[in-house]
């Protein structure tokens, strides 16, 4: 049968905000570009963002003095030195610039108010004098880490509406989107990426793109864990089809965020501001744990931190035992009817709609949950990807690598239309210089290679394994082997029992007939690459002997600049292999910001030899 | 960048949509002022038989149900030919619209199809009425009271009067929604006292009916 | 305390030339907190995989799951099986295209719609990086988030009786869109241009006031002062243009 094939000069795959904002660049250049995504492009994960996103502007009070030299100080500590300082320069330059643009497309940034105003921190109340020749500038909010206030935003859903903003750009353009097709394999000759082979969500059929160039943009790879605040759809499909190559690197893919607060059962993150406001968490005795272990701190110790306190006081067995697994409660009722009505509103909403709890009088059920991935398909500071010609990548689905083990809040989305801009103009300048040979041969090759493995799933020739047994089997090593915190022996463990699971996961067979847009098709497409990927993630952290950022090792609590200032590289090379093989690089060429203390995390510091004495 | 230049026009947009959709207001809202009045008219025969004569009397002698009859005629009509815009008469366009309303658990949707369906009785019967009365003028309280003695007109109306009231009960509310008059907060509110004046004219109109059919002629 | 739920689910695969549209039933334990994302995902992976639905963040804010429950259109993901009655009905929103049992594709038809309608700031002025942002009152950016807060779940559409006669229509979502557009002063367009958009019958005159938008819309977007501003702005536009015309 042949199969509809679609000719471009660019190939996005994913269209949430990196992707639009990439394409944007393409055809706003004359390059015919086309956009691929599981969804509708506003449904992407980039809409779920609320919060906001970090530029120095330094409009608002509490932001003055602020510039992109502190930014960029920032960025790098919070990285804890694992991040490419080249990269965090060009964002920090570009952010401004990146939120103007955003503006000038449309985006309804708050703005600054003159006038005396009323804020809170920790609880405690304190006034904020706004200048009026600010008046009506682009304003900012707190954000963790941050030693201004930087975060741009747009009430409580900046990601939802920069999204929105980004595809009206890309209406207008008449940018073609492909939506409900889903990147299956990449097209290359060993040397250049040329197409994408995908299927189509909406009639199950495999179809061809041919282009000088692909992008990938397909954000994280959150459900390699069972919890997680990330959409449904976050499963690392970028990650995959760049993996499979062979050639393309998996940079640090043992770089995982996790988050304190996500509700049980659903994983909807409820806000830091609770535990901010005064918030409490009790454990099922309903006593407060916290101040046991960080006396001085308690319930406000940094992300990672509480993180680690809760997954360990519920593995004391004081967890509140429930059908969806032990929890731990967040208590804010004490704060008052009128305080988390107005002040905490999404978190009464969401409470509300989604468990049937009121928190005024009730309390609300959370546990930790994975958040963020940090690594991604490694590309250099303009966004090639190493070991293929012709790939691009950007967003959360890239390894830039800004973020290096812990990425600042606000920082991912500014990330995605930072870097796509800056990476989109890059991808203009390399297709101005493509020469346009597309081989029909290569795509013929690849799309049967994906026809012929289809075929023995659909007909369950290599075995009758439940595609849904083994994905919620590889979830389940990730949050207990390859979660919080890890050490060697557990880690080695998730190793072992993944690759059993990989094993298993070739034998997926449907129950269903796997006609048409078949659901059940479509995770058994993807799932052993999925495991390839938990692979990297599990083994990329057994390997790496130190903690650093979000990476915990109980084993060994120091972050070693002497041993593993360093990028893990995760290749997977054998495709009969079970097991990736990782090379490092230097985490950055340059130093503009010398390793040092990031203040705060105690942590202690193995130090560079140079540096050592 | 694609600058859109939006200042130049192969031709002026049309304001036909516009201009229909005014007239079917005020077409709607000049029939309600109707209704209202000639539930004033009609229903002045509880104060006394003279009261409704004199009234009726008032508007003949200055031409006035003359023309104006002939005019609630005409504007009834063009009313109904603005509203048919609406109405959906193919019958796919009926399925479709009836499946919705049966599947849609909705109060302000039904009350729609309620609307169009008695516009489609109110045509008829409206018609019917206007003829009988028109071509046998003067109006009296007496003739009327006849009429209604006779059986048949009294069912007539028993059916004609609740359809009135309710379309005419809707179309004020709709007119009140439609064009921003009533805001979101207002709405619950001015539907609940819509409805209540609805239940006091279909009151007050019954009470009429029976003051006519025990008028002593 | 916990109920035997019954489900009766849409079935129809239009790929599958064996498929006829028909309606299946399925029992689920309710279990506390119990949404319909958790018990239509748990069908899928114990009793029936092939069963087609869609969501994404399950978190209310992508649009993705909207379908008709118990003759409501609503978001699935954020509701709880507890507010139901024991037996739930699910069909897919009707005026889109079906995909397969419940999932239907309302991407094709709000990127044609927000094509048509020319959803994005129209100006001829250029962007300069080096220039500090224009101004704007913070109650006029807060004012246009309240109506860019639709999150395009096509609910509005779904429910409104004209959109399900008239293939035309361009529903209340695009109405509204257009409402945000003329309060934005970033947006060169004329009154003669948004009317052009919106002072049609597929447009703002097409809307009968069934409100039925207002009513479902999960995000609780003033469809219905929108539309209302929206008629008269539109309404004035046109019979100032007869004065201009005759002047
Ligand atoms: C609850 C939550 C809140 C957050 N809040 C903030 C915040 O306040 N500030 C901040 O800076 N960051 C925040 N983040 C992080 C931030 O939202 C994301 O990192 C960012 O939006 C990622 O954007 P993206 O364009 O890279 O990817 P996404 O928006 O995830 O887009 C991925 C795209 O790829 C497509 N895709 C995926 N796989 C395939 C495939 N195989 N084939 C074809 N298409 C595919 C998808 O359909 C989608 O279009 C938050 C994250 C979460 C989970
Ligand atoms: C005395 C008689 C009538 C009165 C007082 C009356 C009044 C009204 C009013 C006030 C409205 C609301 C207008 C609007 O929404 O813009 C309306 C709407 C309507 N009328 Fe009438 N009407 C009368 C007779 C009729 C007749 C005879 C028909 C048709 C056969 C009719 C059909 C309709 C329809 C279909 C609507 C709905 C239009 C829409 O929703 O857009 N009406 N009417
Ligand atoms: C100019 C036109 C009209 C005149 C002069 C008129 C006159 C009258 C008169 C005299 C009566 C008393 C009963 C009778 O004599 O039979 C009456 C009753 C009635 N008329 Fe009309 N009418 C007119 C138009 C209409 C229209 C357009 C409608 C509705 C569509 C209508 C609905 C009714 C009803 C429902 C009654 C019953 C009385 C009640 O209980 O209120 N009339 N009308
Ligand atoms: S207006 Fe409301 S119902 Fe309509 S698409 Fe937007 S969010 Fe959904
Ligand atoms: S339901 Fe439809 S008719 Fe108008 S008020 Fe809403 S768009
Ligand atoms: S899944 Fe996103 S709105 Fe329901």
């Amino acid at each position: 049968m042949p199969h509809e094939t679609f000719y471009s000069d660019l190939v996005c795959i994913g269209a949430g905000l990196a992707g639009e904002r990439v394409a944007v660049e393409a055809a706003a250049a004359g390059f015919k570009t086309i956009l691929l995504s599981l969804v509708p492009p506003r449904r992407s994960h980039s809409c779920a963002a609320e919060g906001g996103m970090q530029a120095a502007l330094g409009n608002c009070a509490m932001g003055e003095g602020d510039s992109p030299d502190v930014h960029f100080a920032d960025t790098v500590k919070g990285s804890d030195w694992g991040c490419d300082q080249e990269c965090a320069r060009i964002f920090a330059d570009t952010a401004p610039i990146a939120v103007r643009e955003a503006g000038h497309w449309g985006m309804p940034w708050n703005r600054v108010e003159a006038g005396k105003a009323l804020c809170f921190k920790g609880g405690v109340c304190f006034e904020v004098d706004e200048k009026p020749e600010k008046q009506g500038l682009i304003t900012a909010r707190a954000f963790g880490g941050t030693a201004k206030w930087r975060t741009c935003y747009t009430s409580d859903g900046t990601g939802h509406t920069l999204l929105y903003t980004l595809d009206n750009k890309v209406t207008e353009l008449g940018i073609t989107v492909h939506d409900r097709v889903e990147a299956v394999s990449l097209i290359h000759d060993g040397e250049t990426c040329q197409g994408v082979v995908a299927r189509c969500l909406k009639t199950g059929a495999l179809r061809v793109y041919l282009a000088k160039a692909v992008l990938i943009a397909t954000g994280g790879y959150g459900k390699l864990y069972s919890e997680t605040t990330n959409t449904v759809i976050n499963e690392g499909g970028g990650q995959i089809v760049a993996l499979d190559t062979g050639l393309v690197p998996f940079g640090n893919p043992e770089a995982v965020q996790f988050h304190p607060t996500g509700v049980v059962p659903t994983n909807i993150l409820v806000t830091e501001g609770c535990r901010g406001d005064g918030g409490t968490l009790l454990d099922v005795n309903q006593e407060r744990f916290m101040h046991i272990y960080e006396p001085e701190k308690a319930e406000l110790a940094s992300r990672d931190v509480v993180s680690r306190w809760m997954m360990h006081h519920i593995r004391e067995g004081k967890g509140v035992p429930s059908p969806y697994g032990p929890h731990l409660w967040l208590d804010i009722r004490h704060l008052g009817e009128k305080h988390i009505t107005t002040r905490l509103r999404e978190v009464y909403d969401t409470c509300r709609h989604f468990l049937g709890v009121d928190p005024i009088t009730q309390l609300i059920p959370v546990r930790p949950c994975h958040h963020y991935s940090m690594g991604g398909v490694r590309i250099n500071k303009d966004g090639y990807a190493y070991g293929l010609k012709g790939l691009f990548s950007a967003g959360e689905s890239a390894c830039w690598d800004m973020h290096g083990f812990n990425r600042l809040g606000g920082n991912s989305l500014a990330e995605t239309i930072v870097a796509g801009r800056h990476i989109g103009r890059q991808l203009v300048e390399y297709l101005k210089g493509a020469e346009a040979t597309l081989r029909t041969d290569l795509a013929r090759q690849a799309v049967a290679k994906d026809e012929a493995r289809i075929k023995r799933i659909i007909a369950g020739s290599d075995g009758k394994e439940s595609v849904y047994e083994v994905r919620n089997a590889m979830q389940q090593v990730m949050m207990e082997g390859v979660g919080i915190f890890r050490n060697g022996t557990d880690l080695q463990k998730a190793v072992d029992d993944l690759q059993v699971i990989y094993a298993r996961s070739k034998k997926v067979g449907l129950k269903s007939s796997g006609i048409g847009a078949n659901p059940e098709l479509a995770m058994a497409i993807k799932i052993s690459g999925m495991l390839r990927l938990a692979l990297c993630v599990a083994y990329g952290a057994l390997t790496r002997t130190e903690s650093r950022g979000a990476h915990a090792r109980e084993d060994y609590p120091a972050r070693n600049d002497r041993d593993w200032l360093t990028r893990t590289l995760a290749y997977w090379r054998d495709p009969n292999g079970d097991l990736p093989q990782l090379e490092y690089e230097p985490a950055t060429k340059v130093f503009h910001l010398p390793p040092g203390d990031r203040g705060y995390g105690k942590c202690e510091i193995i130090c560079r030899e140079e540096m050592s004495e | 960048m694609a600058s859109i230049d939006t200042a130049i026009y192969v031709k002026p947009p049309s304001r036909a949509s516009a201009y229909l959709d005014w007239l079917q207001m005020l077409t709607g809202a000049g029939l309600i002022a109707f209704m209202w009045s000639h539930m004033v008219l009609v229903a002045s025969v509880n104060l006394g038989v003279n009261v409704m004569n004199f009234i009726a009397h008032f508007f003949e002698a200055t031409y006035m149900a003359q023309v104006g009859g002939p005019m609630i005629g005409a504007t009834m009509l063009l009313h109904f030919v603005l509203a048919a815009r609406k109405i959906p008469f193919t019958s796919s366009e009926q399925g479709s619209i009836w499946r919705h309303a049966k599947m849609l658990h909705h109060q302000d949707t039904w009350m729609w199809v309620v609307q169009a369906v008695t516009a489609m009785i109110i045509l008829i019967m409206g018609s019917i009425h206007m003829w009988t009365v028109l071509t046998d003028l003067p109006i009296t309280a007496q003739k009327s009271a006849l009429r209604i003695q006779g059986g048949f007109w009294m069912v007539f109306y028993l059916i004609l009067l609740p359809m009135v009231e309710l379309h005419v009960g809707i179309g004020f509310y709709r007119i009140g929604v439609k064009w921003g008059f009533v805001k979101r907060d207002g709405r619950k509110k001015f539907k609940r006292s819509e409805n209540i004046l609805t239940a006091i004219m279909i009151f007050i109109g019954l009470v009429t009916i029976i003051r006519f059919a025990t008028l002593a002629v | 305390m916990s109920r035997q739920l019954k489900f009766n689910i849409f079935r129809y695969n239009p790929q599958d030339p064996a498929s006829v549209p028909h309606a299946d039933t399925f029992l689920l334990e309710e279990t506390p907190s119990l949404t319909l994302f958790i018990a239509l995902n748990k069908l899928r992976e114990e009793q029936d995989p092939s069963l087609m639905f869609d969501f994404a963040c399950r978190m209310a804010i992508c649009g993705s799951c909207g379908m008709v429950i118990n003759g409501r259109p609503g978001l699935a993901c954020r509701t709880l099986t507890s507010d139901l009655p024991a037996e739930i009905t699910l069909m897919p929103l009707p005026v889109f295209k079906l995909v397969g049992d419940l999932s239907v594709d309302t991407g094709t038809w709000f990127r044609a719609t927000n094509s048509k309608i020319e959803s994005w700031i129209h100006t001829d002025q250029e962007f300069d990086p080096q220039a500090t942002e224009e101004r704007m009152e913070n109650a006029l950016a807060e004012s246009i988030f309240e109506l860019e807060r639709c999150i395009e779940c096509g609910c509005c559409v779904a429910s409104c009786g004209t959109a399900n006669m008239r293939e035309d229509f361009v529903g209340a979502f695009a109405l509204n869109r257009m409402a945000r557009f003329i309060m934005d002063p970033r947006d060169k367009r004329k009154d003669a241009d948004y009317f052009e958009v919106v002072g049609t019958d597929q447009g703002i005159f097409g809307c009968m006031g069934l409100l039925a938008c207002e009513d479902v819309c999960p995000r609780s977007i003033p469809l219905q002062d929108q539309l209302g501003l929206l008629r008269r702005k539109m309404g004035f536009i046109a019979l100032k243009s007869i004065f201009k015309r005759k002047g």
